[in-house]
């Protein structure tokens, strides 16, 4: 197993020389308490443990919890010092973890209404996320689809959405894919009478009558046929990956499968059902216990699970990163 | 919402061209419980009008690709909508020393047919047609490529089994230029023969949508 030191590029692997960039995967779900710090964390450290450099990162600055899912519990720096403009280089922000191969970029713990940073930040903080020396940086986005959670969604390689199987996480991944989509587009549309179309359909009860990023993408087609092309060209990257919490049942579980069908027959994109995790209390217990269920109870089901879709993550091939 | 008209049986079940029947039954499954009326997955989205039409589409979608000649048969006249824009004589089935007319270009009639007096063709009157023509059911399956199955079907008036009336309209087609009738009332006809009865079991929502 590989070790690597916080902020420091291992000689052996030196990656920006390389010319490999850590993946970056981003995991949100619109819904709050649907799992998805509890989702990441395990990942993360199923990613550690097969042998990959992993950064997590807690982007949910409201409500920062991510390092006490990986047993960090007061991390000296976070992400408020860089919003802040104490510390700028992400490599500071790094906190080894009990992972050997797991580094943490934590929330803030300490400033209260901590704003999140303005969006020339953002982008200089990406910038300072794909220069780690990691093959993997997860990103906690925490709920609700603020402008900060779609752009991480949006930048990242990979976007996971996590949902429990009931009607509310279900509308709030919904809410949240329709505006990831709907940003995307606006920053990839050219020429005023597109971004007005896309700035129009952002509103529900746009007069036109455009409910979904299929309905968009036809009035685009009838405004500027060759600017539809090109964006529609564009938004095949648009690809979220679908990952059930809590499956109780046989439905629960094939509900990835039919929120997959309705993002292909009702949004017009296309998505994948990653996995699904199912219920069970020892998962709840591990997060009391502040640790990853992997560690407090590595035989259960879920555990096994999340094992599972940390492979298929990992099993991406190469030539689609490279294609990003 | 998607223009549903505009998927074929394969992207309205999110399988490929080539998939085994064991594709289609897993894929049909699933389907039909994402859109059934208490699927979660339907929240916030899918009214239960858009829902059902959807189920329609998945039952017509499976109902054809499961069965081996329906499928045969729906491949042939997708492959010979798509070879007709690139004139393709081979796709169509006709080969160079075919005695058969090719399709496309219909003969004149150097024989007597009978002829409904409304103007109104049914499949009573196709199988007279044929039977005028001196040609069996097997030679029309040969040259159209359409599966007697569905010849069988159309000439029967058996409507419901009929897949959806946009191949219907294909194959009867296929099978009136074989005959040499001039096709566009006959087809036409039958076609509104077609959509009148599956109107009347309460399915013309799904077959004359936009």
């Amino acid at each position: 197993m590989r070790r690597f030191q916080p902020g420091v590029a291992s000689e052996s692997q030196p990656g920006p020389v390389s010319g490999r960039t850590p993946r970056l995967i981003a995991i949100g779900g619109g819904k709050g308490g649907v799992g998805k710090t509890f989702v990441a964390t395990n990942v993360a450290v199923s990613l550690a443990r097969m042998g990959h450099r992993v950064v997590a990162m807690d982007a949910d600055l409201d409500g920062a919890n991510l390092h006490t899912c990986l047993g960090v519990s007061n991390p000296e720096v976070s992400l408020g010092d860089f919003v802040a403009g104490r510390l700028s280089e992400p490599e500071k922000l790094l906190i080894q973890t009990r992972e050997s191969n797991l580094l943490l970029i934590a929330g803030t713990h300490s400033n209260l209404n901590q704003p999140q940073p303005d969006k020339a930040r953002r982008v200089e903080l990406l910038r300072g996320l794909r220069r780690l020396d990691a093959d993997y940086v997860l990103i906690d986005l925490g709920a609700g689809s603020q402008p900060h959670a779609l752009d991480y969604f949006l930048v990242a390689d990979e976007g996971l959405l996590v949902m429990r199987p009931e009607p509310t996480s279900v509308e709030n991944a919904y809410s949240f894919l329709r505006a990831a989509f709907y940003r995307r587009l606006r920053l990839a549309a050219r020429g005023h009478g597109v971004h007005q179309l896309v700035d129009e359909a952002t509103d529900q009860r746009n007069e036109r009558g455009i409910r979904t990023p299929h309905d968009l993408m036809r009035e685009i087609e009838a405004l500027s046929p060759v600017e539809g092309r090109r964006l529609m060209q564009t938004m095949r990257a648009f690809r979220p990956r679908v990952i059930v919490n809590e499956a109780r049942t046989a439905s629960d579980i094939k509900l990835g499968f039919a929120v997959a069908s309705v993002c292909d027959k009702f949004f017009g994109f296309k998505a994948d059902y990653l996995g699904y995790v199912n219920y069970q209390n020892e998962a709840r217990e591990s997060v009391a216990a502040r640790q990853p269920l992997c560690d407090y109870k590595a035989d259960s089901d879920a555990a096994v699970y999340l094992e599972r879709i940390a492979e298929k993550l990992a099993a991406v091939p190469l030539d689609r990163r490279a294609a990003r | 919402m998607i223009d549903l008209d505009e998927l074929d049986y394969y992207e309205t079940l999110e399988i490929s061209r080539d998939a085994s029947l064991e594709d289609i039954e897993k894929a049909y499954e699933l389907l039909r419980d994402a859109y059934s009326t208490d699927s979660l997955a339907l929240h916030s989205v899918f009214s239960e009008g858009d829902a059902s039409v959807m189920r329609d589409r998945i039952e017509e979608a499976y109902r054809v690709l499961s069965d081996f000649e329906l499928r045969r048969d729906y491949d042939a006249t997708r492959r010979k909508a798509q070879g007709s824009v690139s004139s393709s004589t081979e796709e169509l089935g006709v080969e160079g020393d075919n005695q058969m007319p090719p399709i496309g270009s219909p003969q004149p009639l150097d024989h007597e047919i009978d002829q409904p007096d409304d103007g109104r063709w049914d499949g009573s009157f196709l199988r007279r047609a044929r039977i005028q023509a001196g040609m069996e059911l097997e030679e029309i399956a040969e040259v159209t490529k359409v599966g007697i199955r569905s010849l069988r079907l159309i000439e029967d008036d058996a409507y419901e089994e009929l897949p959806a009336t946009v191949y219907v309209r294909g194959f009867v087609t296929a099978y009136v230029r074989t005959l040499g009738i001039d096709s566009d009332g006959v087809v036409a006809s039958y076609v509104q023969r077609v959509e009148e009865s599956r109107s009347d079991q309460g399915r013309g929502r799904f077959l004359g949508r936009r």
